[in-house]
């Protein structure tokens, strides 16, 4: 069967393949995620405990307080970052964090390909951030 | 492609230096992210100082170090340097780590107090008055209409854009200090008339007293919102002030990604809903009412009985009115043992209500009065001690509940001053929509 292929805006440029990691709730940045380890420690959300460091990270946007860019760019010092970013929609925050983090990543994605609903926690991704192509290569994430 | 006058066009080529060079490229390039194609002056800032817990990361007290990985995204060093603030932007400081002056009653070395000092001297050295407030509208930093400002506080950003007309996205801590030292911010989203557009209607079926109300409504609202919604909201809102309204809209902004809201008639930007709307439908429609509210609260608010070792009250931090009413309050009465019972202000409304006799007042009651932080910016260390939380705030109690696991109770000022008092949270203690 052939790849499920979507396709965003490009906006930080790059290739690269990995494990996705859903979030459609997003996750909260202050307090929401350790900055030395990328576990999520967000209160409310199904994916405390996972880790974001080295998944593509799938998001709809950000979510809550203005301190949220600071907690996902800092894994770059720490070594926890994501390798790569899908956003549904970007927001102020989002690229924030897209620029502080410079991993390939893209944005802006139809309603129709929307990557929360089309992409399930463990898939395995190949994303494009020059050209906003996202390649599901492997549907092994969790229905 | 983003379009530079002359004037940005000088910075980027670096001839002003490398610190505004670098702040720019961070700025043009977060506007290419967010596919804006011109730059706007920013002329109000807040900026994050302070050594907070985050940059521990940097695994180096350093200044300039964790200055420049941390906040310029970079593992060149690039000084902040003496007047580096854009001459064109009035920079204040949000919290900090550490209150103005105590640091062992809130379980801080002395080390540790100076190095927070520290970064607020470099920051203040730079050309940042050091303010040390979320709420930085409490000491007159209020933007006008039309405005361009950046914070470093959501509760500021969407209070800013809804209630005064003025224009901010939230950008986030490190975008703050490129604006604030590179004088621009991308014009895009709530810098533009069309990104301030309406586009989810909420009809709002309780109407909502008191601070408490205003507070659970917005949570309850902003976990219905679709990731960049502007909602429009519909019904009985005699019961807003300015501090209801601020409760509310942190609140709102903590639960979603919420910059903008319109409650026609009370915020700025439209009088009616078809102009907050400009004309268009709604792409969602949502309903919320008591059992929706009441249903927010039964997931946050710690279920049972136990002891409330700290009673903390002023988030967003509390204007003087609000001092007053705790002073008056725990006038002639005095917290249980083992309680510790804090009020969280600004360094002049502190100032105002010792001139005004309510610090006496409520340190004859066995409280203080803190400024320069708020508890879950010192961070779990302190939080981590007490068996029991007591929060007037949501966006307080919910920042905490992430760090610590502790029972984390959530009720408004009058019900978490009767914790104080008796040492202990009680079911009668809990908020009941008015």
């Amino acid at each position: 069967m052939a790849d499920r292929v979507i396709r965003g805006r490009g906006v930080i440029p790059g290739f690269v393949e990995g494990e996705a990691l859903v979030c459609p709730a997003s996750i909260t940045g202050w307090g929401g995620i350790d900055p030395a380890t990328g576990v999520i420690k967000d209160y409310d959300n199904p994916a405390r405990g996972e880790t974001i460091k080295d998944k593509i990270l799938v998001i709809p946007g950000s979510k809550g307080s203005n301190g949220w860019s600071c907690y996902f760019s800092i894994t770059r010092v720490s070594g926890a970052a994501p390798r790569g970013l899908i956003i549904s929609n970007v927001d102020a925050s989002c690229g924030v964090a897209a620029v502080g983090l410079g991993v390939p990543t893209a944005v802006d994605f139809p309603g129709e390909d929307n990557p929360c609903r089309v992409i399930r926690s463990g898939d395995r991704v190949a994303l494009n951030g020059e050209t906003g192509e996202v390649r599901i290569l492997d549907k092994g994430g969790k229905a | 492609m983003v379009k530079l006058t002359p004037e940005e066009q000088q910075i980027l080529d670096g001839g002003e230096g490398r610190l505004r060079q670098k702040a720019l490229e961070n700025v043009v390039r977060y506007a290419e992210v967010l596919g804006a194609d011109s730059l706007c002056t920013v002329t109000k800032a807040t900026v994050f100082c302070g050594r907070h817990q985050y940059l521990e990361v940097c695994g180096t007290e350093d200044f300039d170090t964790v200055f420049s990985q941390a906040q310029l995204g970079t593992d060149e060093i690039i000084p902040l340097g003496e007047n580096s603030i854009a001459p064109c932007c009035q920079a204040q400081s949000c919290v900090s780590p550490c209150d103005r002056t105590t640091y062992q009653e809130l379980s801080q070395s002395e080390d540790f107090f100076r190095l927070n000092r520290h970064y607020l001297d470099r920051a203040r050295e730079a050309g940042v008055t050091i303010v040390g407030t979320c709420s930085p509208y409490l000491n007159g930093w209020i933007p006008i209409p039309g405005e361009h400002f950046v914070t470093t506080e959501s509760g500021m950003t969407i209070l800013g854009n809804s209630l005064w007309g003025a224009c901010c996205n939230s950008d986030g801590i490190e975008a703050a200090f490129w604006s604030a030292i590179c004088g621009r911010t991308p014009r895009w989203g709530k810098h533009t008339k069309e990104g301030r557009v309406g586009n989810v209607a909420v009809q709002v079926m309780a109407a909502p007293k008191t601070s408490m109300d205003w507070d659970i409504l917005g949570k309850t609202i902003g976990d219905r919102l679709p990731s960049g919604a502007i909602p429009v909201l519909s019904g009985d809102f005699s019961g807003a002030s300015f501090n209801n309204l601020r409760q509310f809209l942190t609140a709102l902004a903590v639960s979603s990604n919420c910059e903008l809201c319109h409650i026609p008639g009370i915020t700025y930007d439209a009088r009616t809903p078809e102009e907050a709307f400009a004309g268009r439908a709604p792409e969602h429609e949502i309903t919320v009412g008591a059992a929706e509210m009441t249903a927010t609260y039964g997931k946050i608010c710690t279920p049972g009985e136990g002891p409330a070792g700290l009673v903390s009250l002023g988030c967003p931090h509390y204007d003087i009115s609000q001092v007053k009413r705790v002073a008056d309050l725990v006038k002639g009465r005095h917290v249980a043992d083992g309680v510790t019972f804090q009020v969280w202000t600004t360094y002049p409304i502190r100032h105002m209500a010792e001139v005004n006799g309510y610090l006496q007042t409520i340190r004859e009651a066995g409280g203080e009065i803190y400024t320069g932080t708020c508890p879950t910016t010192i961070g779990k260390d302190f939080l981590g001690q007490f068996p029991g939380m007591v929060f007037d705030s949501l966006k307080q109690s919910g920042s905490v509940r992430s760090s610590v696991s502790s029972p984390n109770y959530l009720t408004d000022m009058e019900q978490c001053i009767e914790a104080a008092m008796t040492g202990q949270w009680k079911e009668g203690y809990r908020w009941r929509i008015g």
